[in-house]
């Protein structure tokens, strides 16, 4: 069914349709109509689970964690100061092994205080062992909601869902809802371990020796390593069942390129927009979307670009010191390449500010004339 | 695509016309796109709120600078200069207002459209809610919706009301008064 819904909407029917029987969960804005749909759809009793209006985010989810212990089907959202508040029980999280899925509504991180879209929040959570994936709009949300269940339960690993605030959360636009038994026939019933036994509790939690504690780091790697034919395994399963498909990493117009625009999340529909445009213009532009963050899908872009002479990274985050955050990321995985690109990262659209299309623009011709790589990023700010 | 800006002041209803208005070009077949400016709202301050429409799906995740259709639902927002800088040169401009044009000089080399929203709205019984006398004006003002979607939007979107609201868009249709622009 084709409907008019905004991408917080989108993901609490993802939500519903994904049957989860525990939400968890205390709102913040962004996030908040995801909580208040939910909320909504319980009080019709067509929730298939529960909510538990928590008192934090920090009790939110360690709540999803023990009930995914029980072996329930568990759901949280939040975003900036809530996941901030959330980061020692995401540790715990993947350290337990449990299979919750989180949306993190991208907002940024006070101070000082503000609303919008900025991915430093999840990316600062990048190393707490969580999967994460980052979407550029509101129906890939819905569908990434769904596949994220499937992943961590086959994982026995957490998923982050990242979408950008407003511009993804707050958008109204046509989103297709899949019907029950389709995502029924994507998803099987919720089975895994059930490691807490609700009459007879006990702290699962052990301390162990450093040997020990290593071996449980390397098999968590291992295990993280080994969800990359889960994750693309799930988007063909998807594609088939349901008729959408998302790549870990996209590329649009990159065979020929002289130059590769590398987007994440809201911004690169925009990019979409740009690089139509240059490409009419006669500017041989090509664009990589990336979706996954960790595991960092390293081979695939080393496939893509191994013969891309020029790449602009945008970034809508900051890590102070050092630069946008995916830069970081595709700089370490191109590194064995034989002939390395000339990288240029831009830092655009922090705090949800302005990114049309002229200026992506004014960014990939600019990134076309350089001649060596930087390691300092550019800031792109339109009143300056 | 046209872009669509409606200004208004917190509590006029400017969110859900925008979100009506949306779903009448839903209902229309056509892509519509809609969003608000976000994280200040309270009574009485200025609002914003936004609509893309076009035929094919709406890559652009960024803001309306330049808009093709602009809404005042509160007249004392309009910035002549501004619009003059803004506008797109064929763009419209509906202004919830029973002044006469002579009151928009600088403007009359745009279409120009005028409705009393709030008599239209009181005489339906809304009291001060003028969000659908405003699209039933835009309806007439733009031609680019008809009555019956503006109609069903209406039944399927507003909570309470809805026959004083239809009511109201219809009758802002009949008494809009639109003036094609001057060069």
């Amino acid at each position: 069914m084709k409907t008019l819904l905004q991408g917080n909407y989108a993901v609490a029917e993802a939500v519903r349709l994904a049957r989860v029987q525990l939400v968890a969960a205390y709102p913040i804005t962004p996030q908040t109509p995801i909580y208040e749909k939910l909320s909504d759809m319980e009080n019709e009793g067509i929730l298939p689970g529960v909510m538990m209006r928590t008192e934090s985010e920090h009790s939110a989810m360690a709540a999803c964690i023990a009930a995914s212990l029980t072996g329930v089907r568990t759901f949280t959202a939040t975003a900036s100061q809530g996941l901030a508040l959330m980061h020692e029980m995401l540790h715990f999280a993947s350290g337990n092994r449990v299979p919750i899925v989180m949306c993190n509504v991208n907002r940024v991180v006070a101070v000082p205080w503000a609303f919008g879209s900025d991915q430093s929040d999840s990316l600062s959570q990048r190393d707490t062992g969580w999967l994460q994936f980052y979407c550029e709009d509101a129906q890939e949300a819905l569908d990434t909601v769904i596949q994220a269940y499937r992943i961590a339960e086959q994982a026995l690993l957490p998923v982050m869902v990242a979408i950008d605030g407003f511009f993804t959360s707050h958008f109204i636009e046509p989103i297709e809802i899949p019907d029950q038994a389709s995502v029924d026939a994507f998803l099987p019933a919720f089975s895994i371990p059930t490691r807490f036994n609700e009459a007879d509790p006990a702290y699962i939690a052990n301390v162990v020796n450093p040997e020990q504690y290593m071996g449980y780091r390397q098999k968590s790697f291992e295990d993280m390593e080994n969800t990359r034919p889960l994750i693309k395994e799930a988007n063909e399963e998807y594609q088939r069942i349901i008729g959408r498909g998302y790549e870990a990493v996209e590329s649009v117009n990159t065979d020929d390129a002289d130059i590769v625009l590398v987007t994440s999340g809201a911004m690169t529909s925009t990019a979409r927009v740009t690089i139509q445009s240059l490409r009419e213009k006669g500017v041989k532009a090509g664009l990589l979307k990336m979706k996954l963050l960790r595991p960092f899908p390293t081979r695939e872009v080393q496939e893509i670009l191994k013969n891309t002479r020029k790449i602009a990274v945008l970034d809508r985050n900051i890590s102070l010191g050092k630069g946008g955050i995916w830069c970081q990321e595709l700089k370490a995985a191109l590194y064995p390449l034989e002939n390395r690109p000339i990288i240029t990262g831009y830092i655009a659209g922090i705090c949800g500010a302005d990114v049309s299309p002229d200026m992506i623009e004014d960014m990939v011709v600019k990134a076309l004339e350089r001649e060596r790589s930087d390691d300092l990023p550019i800031w792109v700010r339109r009143d300056q | 695509m046209i872009e669509i800006k409606f200004c208004g002041r917190g509590g006029q209803g400017a969110v859900i016309a925008s979100q009506i208005l949306a779903k009448v070009f839903f209902l229309m077949g056509k892509y519509p796109q809609c969003f608000s400016v976000f994280g200040g709202e309270r009574r009485g301050a200025p609002v914003a709120s936004f609509l893309r429409v076009d035929n094919k799906k709406i890559y652009l995740k960024c803001e309306i600078r330049r808009p093709d259709h602009l809404i005042y639902m509160a007249p004392d927002l309009v910035d002549e200069q501004e619009i003059e800088s803004i506008l797109k040169p064929d763009g419209l401009i509906l202004i919830n207002n029973a002044l006469t044009s002579g009151e928009y000089v600088r403007l009359r080399k745009f279409r120009l459209a005028l409705i009393d929203a709030l008599s239209v709205s009181e005489e339906a019984g809304l009291g001060s809610t003028i969000n659908t006398a405003i699209l039933g004006a835009y309806a007439k003002a733009s031609g680019e919706i008809s009555l019956d979607y503006l109609e069903q939007a209406i039944r399927e979107t507003v909570p309470a009301k809805i026959e004083a609201n239809v009511t109201a868009a219809l009758h802002a249709f009949d008494v809009t008064h639109v003036m094609e622009g001057v060069n």
